[in-house]
């Protein structure tokens, strides 16, 4: 090395330099605060490791691996499975158009800029009616923030107990889950459009309708249109779990499967179940390219960019013959989703269902109930919290080796590289890749099942499921962001002779830190949700609960354990929107 | 010879077919040499600065750095190497969301062991903490050192990428246009800083410089690059109108159609 001008001749305080690891009272006050909360979470999750390590543990997760192998393809099983299949993308199908139905009045009604503020009533405020329609969006919007909250399997369990066991309980139960999604977004969408074309209507005393119709619908379309779409993605892969509270379909044969130890046919399922959902993604993918130009399907709505829609197909002959294979198909999955006549004819399902909500009503509020159900609410966040940790702690092992332009050498590099070497590479890219589609494609209930076999039932159970279906999720979601990090500061620090571990800290991290942060909150966020339901398997908190409550039959109960989780859910927004906005 | 290039072409695939972006270029650079290069956008400038500081591999030919085959080189060598070669980008190519301190350290990190590198995270050691300050004050970016990289004009990126390569005191400098973003006065002392340390430190200074007249005061060679091959390779007391008009000229036609950045160089070149 040449001498250099730069000599440490310079009367620095390099100290005062920066805040590289300043200790000061408030970051050793939040440290303190966050290793108290994880060590209370590991309490309550009850996490007990060495349970992991002992040779029972082993010698059961080997019987449930070996019993995968072969997957069952027998006659009479295959048949089983039709069926399941079938029902599932039926109660999908269904549950969306019902969805949607209901979503598109709710949430024009949550429109605040039709109804409160905004361009639209700089003249009238105040006026009764403008009173009148403000309250009307505002308990709408509420309503729809309720229904979202309460996680899809409460919603069928509800259902099963109303209207019995089977694909209609499925149906309706994402028919209303999903028409909170939607019915927000849809809202959203109305929210966000381009205001001065609605001035402009306004200018010549059109009425708010035709503001709606010949301004807003026209260009919120295609956005509707995916996001719809999207739903219906969401939507199957629901509709395939909703059976492990007995309404219908794929999830039922896997719960029943499970308990048999089929293990066999468990495989089957599992396979048949990804098969599912990678179709679905691929024709909801296709429709979206072919129906809405120039629309990404983002979860919120983050930017309006301008977009259109467009005839699938060109011919007209064509549009027909896609409209009549269709239709049937649409009209035939009623009856397979549960809406069948005699299912409405005979049994009264209205009044069955008026019936459980009069015992459901009013809820129970004495101090001893809810203060009764405060282990069950502290477990159910343990489970979130160091869930969310153990599947961080995965994602990031995993995320490395997954991200290409880490594991793999650039296309032009310079230098020799060996073959061994590059083999090596490219079996660690495609094994994390396959560890990590693996953790992730399968749903969290059917982890809890896997997990009590190893540790048995409990909030541990839960948790382990909980962090092994996170893993997979953040560590896509991770390498990903690394993956779309802008290259040219980490080729400068590569010229510099940085090596890889160095490019990762200094040129990935920083500029991937703001993403991999809100992704692992909102993640949280859903894994709290997730863990409300957890105990319906038998993977401990709120869950566990609820499924006691219903199996005895006390509705009254069930109805407080709800509002318990809303609550739950609406702090948990609050908390999450400001640690990202923190980050952010 | 610190570089001998020998015979080297660079391809890079696209949508049906391939770029010729380097054509048969020989090239030889003595240590300590200051060499001016110069050619019009999309002459291969950038190309060649990317063969040379061993990010980019030729598609033809050889590239010796001090003697070594750059093409046999691998892991810990090659990064060995790089480190003896600092590069200032024309994009800057800082990490937009770290201080400018943080930056400048950056140019440390070849010199880092694994654990320092860990360290570095939390509390980088003190000798490059007042070495990256010492780089800052030298292009007076010090009361910019806890500001983000992102909230720096163009101008004072340009300088802490410049700061970057005095923490990496490598030994031999290349510099893409190092001046493009520069206001003239800023834009001299940036020039007469990096030939100065050249000069101090016998470093190898090969910079891209836009403005003619700059290229002929501060360096004794300048070399022309045409649309991928080599134009001339002279002394700077050499270069003339003709020569000049040949290398910026469109279709190759010195008596071509020019605009007034053309008009430029000529006048340049003239004075």
């Amino acid at each position: 090395m040449t001498s250099t001008p730069i000599t440490n001749s310079v009367a620095f305080d390099s100290t005062r330099a920066r805040r590289f690891a300043s200790i000061t009272l408030g970051r050793v006050l939040w440290l303190a605060a966050t290793v108290a909360l994880l060590t209370v979470s590991w309490r309550f999750a009850e996490v007990r490791p060495r349970i992991l390590l002992q040779p029972s543990t082993f010698v059961a997760l080997w019987n449930f691996l070996r019993g995968l192998y072969p997957p069952d393809i027998s006659p009479n099983f295959l048949r089983t499975l039709l069926s399941a299949i079938v029902q599932t993308v039926a109660t999908a199908v269904v549950g969306t158009l019902l969805s949607i139905t209901f979503a598109l009045p709710l949430g024009v009604l949550a429109t605040s800029t039709l109804w409160r503020r905004g361009i639209l009533f700089s003249a009238d405020v105040g006026s009764l009616t403008h009173r009148a329609g403000a309250v009307a969006s505002r308990v709408s919007r509420a309503l729809l923030g309720f229904l979202r909250a309460v996680p899809d399997l409460v919603w069928a369990l509800l259902f099963v107990a109303g209207v019995g066991l089977g694909t209609l309980a499925g149906t309706l139960a994402l028919a209303v889950a999903y028409s909170g999604v939607l019915g927000r977004v849809f809202a959203d969408v109305f929210e966000h459009v381009d205001l001065q074309p609605l001035e402009a209507l306004q200018s010549t005393g059109a009425t708010r309708l035709q503001i709606f119709l010949r301004g807003v619908w026209p260009q919120a379309l295609p956005h509707l249109v995916a996001f719809s779409l999207y739903s219906f993605e969401c939507s199957v892969r629901a509709a395939a779990v909703l059976g492990f509270v007995g309404a219908g379909g794929i999830g039922y044969e896997i719960s029943v499967s499970m308990r048999l130890f089929e293990y066999g046919q468990v495989l089957t399922l599992l396979l048949v179940f990804i098969a599912l959902l990678a179709t679905s993604d691929a024709i909801s993918r296709y429709l979206r390219r072919r129906v809405v130009n120039n629309t990404k399907p983002a979860r919120k709505v983050v930017a309006q960019e301008k977009a259109t829609v467009s005839k699938p197909f060109r011919s007209k002959a064509r549009r027909v013959a896609a409209s009549m294979l269709a239709l049937p198909l649409l009209v035939a999955s009623f009856p397979l989703a549960g809406f069948t006549l005699d299912a409405f004819a005979f049994t009264g399902i209205a009044a069955r269902l008026a019936r459980f909500v009069r015992h459901m009503l009013p809820p129970v509020l004495s101090w001893e109930m809810v203060s009764g159900c405060g282990t069950a609410v502290l477990q159910t966040i343990a489970i979130s919290l160091v869930g969310t940790l153990i599947g961080l702690a995965l994602a990031v092992v995993f995320a490395v080796p997954a991200t290409s332009t880490l594991a793999f050498l650039p296309g032009d590099y310079p230098g020799r590289v060996r073959f061994i070497d590059r083999a090596l590479r490219w079996l660690l890219f495609w094994s994390a890749r396959l560890v990590l589609n693996v953790l992730r494609s399968i749903p969290e209930l059917v982890w809890v099942l896997i997990c009590i076999l190893a540790v048995g039932i409990g909030p541990f159970a839960g948790t382990l499921a909980l962090g092994l279906h996170t893993a997979g999720v953040l560590g896509k979601l991770y390498a990903e962001t690394m993956e779309e990090v802008p290259i040219r500061p980490i080729e400068a620090l590569r010229s510099v002779g940085a090596r890889p571990l160095q490019v990762l800290l200094w040129a990935i991290w920083p500029q991937a830190r703001p993403l991999l942060t809100s992704y692992t909150v909102l993640r949280w966020e859903v894994n709290l949700r997730a863990s409300t339901i957890l105990g319906l398997v038998g993977g401990g908190g709120l869950g566990q609960a609820i499924y006691n409550n219903v199996q005895l039959g006390f509705y009254s109960r069930l109805s407080t354990l709800i509002l318990l989780i809303y609550a739950l859910v609406l702090t948990s927004d609050w908390i999450g929107e400001r640690v990202r906005l923190r980050a952010a | 010879m610190i570089y001998s290039l020998k015979s080297v072409s660079k391809c890079f695939p696209e949508r049906g077919g391939e770029v010729q972006a380097l054509t048969c270029v020989t090239l030889q650079v003595r240590p300590g040499e200051l060499l001016a290069l110069l050619g019009q956008s999309g002459a291969g400038k950038t190309t060649l600065f990317r063969l040379l500081n061993v990010t980019l591999r030729p598609t033809v030919g050889v590239v010796l750095f001090d003697g070594d085959d750059t093409s046999l080189l691998s892991g810990r060598a090659l990064r060995t190497m790089r480190r003896r070669v600092g590069t200032i980008y024309q994009q800057h190519n800082l990490v937009p969301s770290l201080t400018a301190l943080e930056n400048a350290l950056c140019g440390a990190l070849g010199r880092m062991s694994f654990f320092g590198t860990l360290r570095s995270i939390f509390q980088p050691a003190k000798t490059d903490l007042d070495r990256a300050l010492h780089a800052l004050e030298l292009v007076s970016l010090v009361d910019k050192r806890n500001a983000r990289a992102d909230e720096l004009s163009g101008g004072q990126q340009q300088r802490l990428a410049v700061a970057r390569v005095l923490m990496q005191s490598p030994d031999v400098i290349l510099a893409d246009e190092p001046t493009a973003s520069l206001d003239p006065t800023l834009a001299e002392s940036i020039t007469s800083l990096l030939v100065g340390l050249a000069r101090e430190g016998k470093k190898t200074l090969i910079m891209a410089v836009h403005g003619v007249d700059v290229a002929l005061r501060h360096f004794p060679r300048a070399v022309g690059l045409r649309d991928g091959g080599l134009s001339f390779d002279v002394p700077a007391s050499e270069v003339c109108s003709d020569l000049l008009c040949t290398l910026y000229s469109q279709d190759g036609k010195s008596t071509g159609e020019r605009d007034d950045e053309h008009a430029h160089y000529k006048l340049g070149c003239v004075r």
